[in-house]
């Protein structure tokens, strides 16, 4: 057990001289593997950053029938009874949200207390929500209840209020899996930048490694700096990826923080938790070991 | 045809190599090697004493045929076990085949870097083999700055500090000067004498003549002579 404890760290610390022997090839190798690492780092702080404002809001769509200022009191309690009625399995909550209630909970709202001061009268309908019950192609049956509703009568407006939501869901659906392919070009380009630098070392070592298996070294001897080499240079380009991410993050929150003031609101892009930035990094670390591996085995045959 | 012995440290039976559709190097070999025997295995350059050699040493398997080496059968062997049968073998080429890239004493720890021993017990080990072969106080020289003899003497340390049952070695005197090449010799005899069974690979007649207590003489990938013959 000692003697193999004894052969990994012999292996670890040939692969740190072999890494400070050449110090600009292997910054400039870490450096390229970093770059590319940072661009699925940097969009996986957008998704995060941006998905819990999707969470917030309900993404199943919620129908609010606008009735005309003008309606009788009696006609919202009608219209939701008509739509539970009508549409019972297609809606799963309705409720009926009376003008004088609206008008109290703006009123709480310093933004519109003001301007609401100095209004004669009510100006808001009576209105009613319908939540739809979840299931299969629910845009398009809300769409479709949305027009139907439109034509009842003291209907003024039907407003599908989760449009935006459903959409902002889709395009992050799209960013997700944009980012998975992201994620796997980078791959490619970790493991194809190890697997040259270490065809490179082995060529290099040749002379060594011939003489190391002249005295008995087992293959796994041979192979282990080159699997450390991976693996570290994995790591160290996780590392470095990590360090370029927050620093690209500086410049695109100070322009993000303009924008979001600008909607009143707070908003800014963070790295991914803390494990996440781990898993990066073992990630990184085992591709690079993998194709260390690969590429090992491929050049060492002499 | 010989009788082989069952005991043999070396034992050779119909061994036959050769690479790819070429031709035999080596044809219908036959022969064994006692433990603590001192050995010449002569011939012409590209009879096959090279190829005879990297057998022993595991670095090249028969064609066809029965190797066995130290107990063990080198054609059953599986290629994860072959290291292991190498440490028990040193192994001396033609070309020293040292590392420029660092000391003499980082030359010869490697044999015991890569069996897992400590440090300290790598460099102890390393500095008994060196003062062995004579090269005492060169340790932090690099082997670019010693001669042909030293190198060779360096090789020879590298190849013993892990106490090999065999000892095999290509032309170890090709290229030196009488005296080196005896004081070299003398250091295989003195291995030799504390029981390393050592098989050398010469084409020269003086130093056979001097030092050979059998010789097998190898021409065209045969033995020219009955193999274990008693030639010296």
């Amino acid at each position: 057990m000692n003697a193999l404890l004894r052969q990994h760290r012999y292996a670890f610390f040939v692969t740190l001289r072999r890494l400070a022997a050449h110090p600009f090839s292997s910054l400039a190798n870490i450096m390229v593997m970093a770059m590319a690492l940072a661009l699925p780092l940097l969009g996986g702080a957008i998704l995060l950053s941006v998905q819990p404002v999707t969470k917030q809001v309900s993404v199943t769509p919620e129908l609010t029938v606008f009735l005309n200022v003008e309606a009788p009191a009696q006609a919202a309690p009608a219209i939701a009874q008509r739509i539970e009625s009508e549409h019972g399995q297609a809606v799963e909550d309705v409720r009926v949200i009376r003008r004088d209630e609206a008008l109290a909970q703006l009123r709480n709202n310093p933004a519109w207390s003001d301007a609401l001061a100095v209004l004669p009268g009510n100006p808001l309908p009576d209105a009613v929500v319908a939540r739809m019950a979840a299931g299969d192609d629910l845009a398009a049956r809300a769409a479709q209840l949305a027009a139907g509703m439109q034509t009842w009568e003291h209907v003024d407006r039907v407003q599908l209020d989760s449009d935006w939501v459903q959409r902002l869901e889709a395009l992050l659906r799209f960013a997700r899996i944009g980012l998975i392919f992201l994620g796997l070009c980078v791959a490619v380009v970790v493991l194809a930048t190890v697997f040259n630098t270490v065809r490179m070392q082995a060529l290099a070592q040749r002379e060594e490694i011939a003489v190391a298996r002249l005295v008995g070294a087992t293959e796994s001897f041979v192979r282990r700096p080159f699997l450390y080499l991976g693996a570290v240079s994995g790591a160290l380009s996780g590392l470095a990826a990590i360090g370029v991410a927050a620093l690209l993050l500086v410049p695109l929150n100070a322009a993000l923080l303009g924008l979001a003031q600008s909607y009143g609101a707070e908003f800014a892009l963070r790295l991914p938790p803390a494990f996440i930035l781990v898993l990066a990094v073992l990630i990184a670390a085992a591709l690079g070991a993998a194709s260390a591996r690969w590429s090992v085995t491929r050049n060492t045959r002499f | 045809m010989c009788q082989l012995s069952s005991d043999a440290m070396i034992q050779f039976q119909h061994v036959f190599k050769s690479y790819g559709r070429g031709r035999n190097i080596l044809a219908d070999i036959n022969f064994d090697v006692a433990a603590g025997e001192f050995v010449f295995v002569s011939g012409p350059s590209g009879a096959g004493k090279s190829t005879l050699l990297k057998l022993i040493g595991g670095l090249e398997l028969p064609s066809r045929g029965s190797v066995q080496v130290n107990g063990q059968r080198l054609e059953k062997m599986t290629a994860r076990a072959r290291p292991y049968l190498r440490r028990a073998v040193g192994v001396i080429l033609q070309d020293t085949h040292l590392l420029f890239d660092r000391t003499a004493i980082a030359n010869v720890t490697l044999p015991l870097t890569v069996t897992g021993h400590s440090h300290a017990q790598a460099q102890a080990r390393a500095r008994a083999a060196l003062d062995k072969v004579g090269l005492a106080g060169r340790e932090q020289a690099n082997p670019i700055e010693l001669s042909g003899g030293e190198q060779q003497r360096l090789a020879i340390a590298r190849a013993i500090v892990n106490r090999p049952a065999i000892l095999i070695v290509d032309e170890p005197t090709a290229n030196l000067d009488h005296d080196t090449a005896t004081r070299i010799m003398n250091v295989f005899r003195d291995f030799n004498q504390v029981g390393v069974t050592t098989l050398i690979a010469s084409h020269d007649q003086a130093l056979m003549a001097q030092y050979a207590t059998r010789t097998l003489r190898i021409d065209e990938g045969r033995f020219s002579d009955v193999p274990g013959v008693e030639l010296a």
